[in-house]
């Protein structure tokens, strides 16, 4: 169950590592002044929101093979696939802590002459994440558990390995294991994320 | 040292089809106070948002401290650009403060990240100014604990520390109660006193015949009367600014 283990946190830190700054480079193309771009960009975050994400592991995994004959590693594919739909889900949050922020910031760091770098980093970004924290936190635990989903196409990761020994030994025990690890995991994710919200509460 | 601190020559802007300025002229001395006053609407804020460089121009002239922002609407080089931008300041009627800073960072960081000043210089020209404002107490304050008005402050504080020579106060008081206002007012009246060059818009009109040297009544985009606050409030020439100062006379 270790290994099992292991690979779901491997998936779960992976992709956040991947897709969180993805969501900035898609949710600047949501924003863009371009319209093929803004329009491409909007239709890919409707696929991923409007698909399921186990259909997405598939297409990602054997899409390449129908196409071109080429397969590749089940876990990269994971990821990519994580990668691309939690990307999608992070630049809707950030559009909207970005879009929620008052006019008034960008005008004052504007009068003040501070560059669009400075402004950006240091005076809109700390109000953004503060707002986009709880919407954050609620992603961030789904994908715990989504990790679960990486079986589909062959993954050995936790909740996989559970149901095989539940399977070679009669019992539920390891299932019931499984769930504890994700409930636990979930409840580190969410104290960090309360943590995180009540060091920013000195402003509002 | 140029003595014309402003000189604005037939000033053009429209949003789409609505023409917001329809050709504003007004020259502003050296240490003078200028008020503008006038109906909502009527383009005052886009004026100051022209000279601030928050808006393009569509037409005119515009120098600042003898040096041309623009002429026939056509800018000089970005660079000039910002370097003319740091001869102005603005105070908006909403504060604008950054609300995860500090009183005192709030003052400091432009300073630093725009001026390049040292922390030391930096923190020390803000506490100067937060005493001038009588709000040595809340350097370490954040804005969200203070009330309208010392956020006002604070604002002023923050225009003031890089130095602006001349400086834009956008209905300073329109979100503040009377006596907040007051407050505020009398912040204002102080920096007058001082010589600080300014341009004020508001509709407190007792404090703008009070503190100003030159008067500009604006409606429609355009300059319908000009002149020392005594011509424009006690003797105006045009019907439409009687009626307008006579509205507020009346409360």
């Amino acid at each position: 169950m270790l290994e099992g283990t292991l690979t779901s946190l491997q998936i779960f830190f992976l992709t956040l590592l991947f897709s969180l700054p993805l969501g900035f480079v898609v949710a600047r193309g949501r924003m863009s002044g371009n319209r093929i771009v803004r329009s491409l960009v909007n239709l890919y975050i409707q696929i991923m929101r409007g698909t399921p994400l186990i259909l997405q592991l598939i297409f990602v995994y054997f899409a390449p093979y129908y196409l071109i004959g080429v397969s590749y590693d089940r876990f990269t594919a994971v990821i990519v696939a994580f990668v691309l739909n939690y990307s999608a889900y992070f630049a809707e949050i950030y559009r909207s802590g970005l879009q929620s922020i008052d006019k008034g910031q960008w005008e004052a760091c504007h009068v003040l002459g501070f560059s669009k770098a400075h402004s950006f980093f240091f005076i809109i970004l700390p109000q953004v994440v503060k707002r986009i924290l709880p919407a954050l936190g609620n992603e961030v635990v789904t994908l715990v558990k989504d990790t679960a989903l990486a079986q589909t196409i062959g993954v050995s990761e936790l909740f996989r390995v559970a149901q095989n020994a539940s399977s070679r030994m009669f019992s539920t025990m390891p299932i019931f294991v499984a769930g504890l690890f994700y409930f636990v995991m979930n409840y580190v994710v969410s104290k960090l994320f309360d943590l995180f919200e009540h060091k920013l509460d000195y402003y509002r | 040292m140029p003595d014309v601190m402003v000189r604005a020559e037939d000033i053009r802007k429209s949003f789409g089809q609505l023409e917001v300025l329809k050709g504003i002229s007004f020259t502003l001395e050296r240490g003078h106070v200028l008020s503008i006053i006038g109906p909502s609407g009527s383009g005052k804020s886009t004026l100051l948002r022209i000279i601030t460089q928050l808006e393009k121009a569509d037409g005119g002239t515009l120098e600042i401290a003898g040096e041309r922002l623009f002429e026939d609407a056509l800018y000089v080089p970005l660079a000039s650009q910002r370097r003319i931008a740091r001869y102005t300041g603005l105070v908006f009627q909403s504060f604008n403060l950054f609300p995860h800073f500090s009183v005192l960072r709030n003052i400091t960081e432009a300073q630093r990240a725009v001026l390049g000043r040292s922390k030391a210089e930096a923190e020390e020209k803000a506490y100067s100014l937060l005493d001038r404002m009588s709000l040595a107490d809340k350097a370490k304050s954040y804005p969200c604990q203070l009330s309208g008005g010392q956020m006002q402050r604070v604002s002023i504080a923050r225009a003031l520390a890089l130095d602006p020579q001349v400086l834009f106060f956008d209905e300073p008081t329109s979100a503040l109660d009377p006596e907040l206002t007051r407050e505020i007012l009398s912040v204002i009246r102080s920096l007058a006193e001082e010589r600080m060059t300014m341009v004020v818009v508001t509709h407190e009109m007792a404090f703008a015949r009070a503190i100003s040297d030159r008067c500009i009544f604006m409606e429609g985009g355009l300059v319908i009367e000009e002149g020392v606050p005594e011509e424009v409030f006690d003797h105006p020439q045009m019907e439409r600014t009687k009626r307008f100062v006579q509205s507020f006379s009346q409360e």
